[in-house]
């Protein structure tokens, strides 16, 4: 398997597909049942155990335009194990029943979990070279590195190479970009902004929200470094001047300071006020009630000496 | 940035017709270049040796529109009147438009007041259809238009060519957005610092209450096993005594 990038074809893939894979590896793995640990066959089970991570195969679908490859949506299918073979009669029902809908997607190749493409995967993606004849592998690496930037899914497109004088088909590597539509970036934002259900408390929200103001200005901070870099090499005359470029960033400049006017600063403090009057005004509701009832159990506790006669015993 | 896009095939045109030719034929490609509607960048076509080289002759006059329209102003205009040559209606509206940028350039709300004063536009109506017309649509400018305070507020503006002393104030403005933004950084993370401490001692505070109320309930309850058989005693005698007296 060589790792050249291929044919001048461009990518694009959409978020659901990547969200689709992992949905389906994770089903099939939590549903699988975990085997039973014993102490005589612990050995035993830490070997297989490193096999469990099951293998999902599915077809991924979209359209291709031109040079640009679009890849919309994915479905599942059914592997048979014994033929090493994905189910036809079943891929074609779903592919009929996609068709009804989406009319203009195209079956464009299959995806699959794993580290690494093998062998075997060929025999599949032979096999699927009827519907589409340059068909795609998308793979999808389940294991989670923290220390990893980038998604863990490589496209693979299928190359005629001579090995030995034999022509062989092998998979070689191709780079995409991923592209969203307004309601799945939507739907990545919502996933990217989870916070812990049961961390309620405002610390940790506060802190989390923080967090995330400061990575981002941490990024305009990085990027407004490399210009001003560039603006003082140019002063230099290491770099030679850009006209174009001089004149964006000076209007880029020119938008700043961006709030600054008293209309701003009215409107600001007004809102802050009201922000810490409303909090003062819970404080002191909250407040007066656990008063409140710190005077009912005071006079529970100790007025008793007070009362005439009707002292319940408590026998 | 679309404007400046628009522009970079315009401006590899002039480079190449201005370097190609000289003296009074450089005076009609610079006539067409400041009267083109599309383009608002002069400072390549100032860099050309060719055009540098009108400088002193007969032909200076076009050097100096040419300067005009890279940095100057209507205003500008208007008292050099008697050294430039007149200039084409699409000239004066290019110029003006250049005027508004520079005008953007040191405040971002313009009084209407100002703006006619520097276009030379006697009503509002005017003023407001040259904005909306000529500058948004063209793209230079992008702001709103305020007519209740007779003010033009705006977002953004291209840029106009360099003086050679901006480089250094740019560089000075990108360098305070640095450190202000390092400043604004560091105080972010001394707020997280802040609110990871106070959660921190509020559940100590609140732990240590509940240990204490721990602690007070079990001594009452061993409180409260002597008190009763005292207090039932007392009564018993109280109320025996009471009966004696009724």
């Amino acid at each position: 398997m060589a790792s050249s990038s291929s044919s001048g074809l461009t990518f694009k893939l959409h978020p659901l597909v990547i969200v689709n894979i992992s949905d389906h590896y994770t089903r099939v793995k939590s549903q699988l049942n975990p085997p039973p640990l014993t102490s005589t066959s612990a050995t035993v089970n830490g070997v297989e155990n490193q096999q469990q991570a099951p293998r999902v195969y599915g077809c991924v679908i979209g359209v291709q335009r031109g040079r640009t490859v679009e890849i919309f949506n994915s479905f599942e299918l059914l592997y048979d194990p014994s033929t090493h073979s994905l189910d036809r009669p079943f891929l074609k029902k779903k592919q009929e029943l996609y068709k009804k809908v989406f009319p203009h997607f195209y079956i464009l190749g299959w995806y699959s979990t794993g580290s690494d493409a093998q062998e075997s995967d060929m025999h599949i993606h032979r096999a699927l070279m009827d519907i589409n004849e340059s068909p795609l592998y998308v793979l999808l690496n389940p294991a989670i590195n923290p220390t990893q930037k980038d998604l863990p899914v490589t496209i693979y497109e299928s190359e005629l190479h001579v090995i030995d004088g034999i022509p062989q088909l092998i998979f070689v590597r191709s780079s995409y970009t991923i592209e969203t539509v307004e309601a799945e970036r939507i739907s990545v934002d919502h996933v990217a902004h989870l916070k812990p259900s049961d961390g309620g408390s405002a610390a940790t929200q506060l802190a989390a929200h923080l967090t995330g103001i400061h990575s981002a200005i941490k990024m305009l901070n990085s990027r407004i470094r490399v210009l001003h870099h560039y603006l003082v090499g140019m002063q230099k005359g290491d770099i030679p001047c850009e006209n174009s470029l001089l004149r964006q960033v000076s209007s880029l400049l020119r938008r700043l300071p961006a709030i600054e006017s008293e209309k701003f600063q009215d409107d600001f403090l007004m809102e802050y006020n009201d922000t810490l009057l409303i909090t003062y005004l819970a404080m002191f509701t909250n407040c007066s009630s656990t008063m409140n009832e710190l005077v009912d159990k005071f006079n529970t506790a100790y007025d008793r000496h007070s009362r005439r006669g009707g002292r319940t015993a408590f026998i | 940035m679309d404007i400046e896009q628009n522009q970079a095939e315009l401006i590899d045109n002039f480079v190449k017709q201005a370097s190609a030719q000289k003296g009074t034929a450089l005076g009609s490609v610079i006539l067409e270049a400041t009267s083109h509607p599309s383009l608002f960048a002069f400072s390549e076509i100032l860099a050309l040796p060719t055009v540098a080289e009108l400088e002193g002759t007969e032909n200076s006059v076009y050097l100096k529109v040419l300067q005009l329209f890279a940095h100057g102003t209507w205003s500008d205009y208007k008292s050099n009147c008697s050294s430039l040559p007149q200039l084409v209606p699409d000239q004066v509206l290019k110029l003006k438009q250049l005027t508004v940028l520079t005008l953007a350039e040191t405040n971002k709300v313009l009084p209407y007041d100002e703006l006619m004063m520097e276009l030379d536009v006697t009503n509002v109506r005017e003023l407001e259809d040259f904005l909306i017309n000529e500058c948004m649509y063209a793209g230079i400018v992008r702001g709103k238009l305020d007519q209740l305070r007779r003010c033009f507020e705006i977002q953004f503006a291209a840029g106009r060519d360099l003086r050679p002393g901006q480089l250094g104030s740019m560089i000075q403005t990108l360098s305070n957005w640095l450190g202000t933004s390092d400043n604004l950084l560091v105080s972010i993370q001394e707020e997280i610092k802040w609110a990871d401490t106070m959660s921190e001692l509020d559940k100590k505070h609140r732990k240590e209450v509940e240990d204490r109320v721990e602690e007070v309930k079990k001594s009452v309850s061993v409180k409260l096993q002597t008190v009763s058989r005292l207090k039932l005693s007392s009564e018993g005698s109280r109320i025996s005594t009471l009966n004696l007296v009724e």
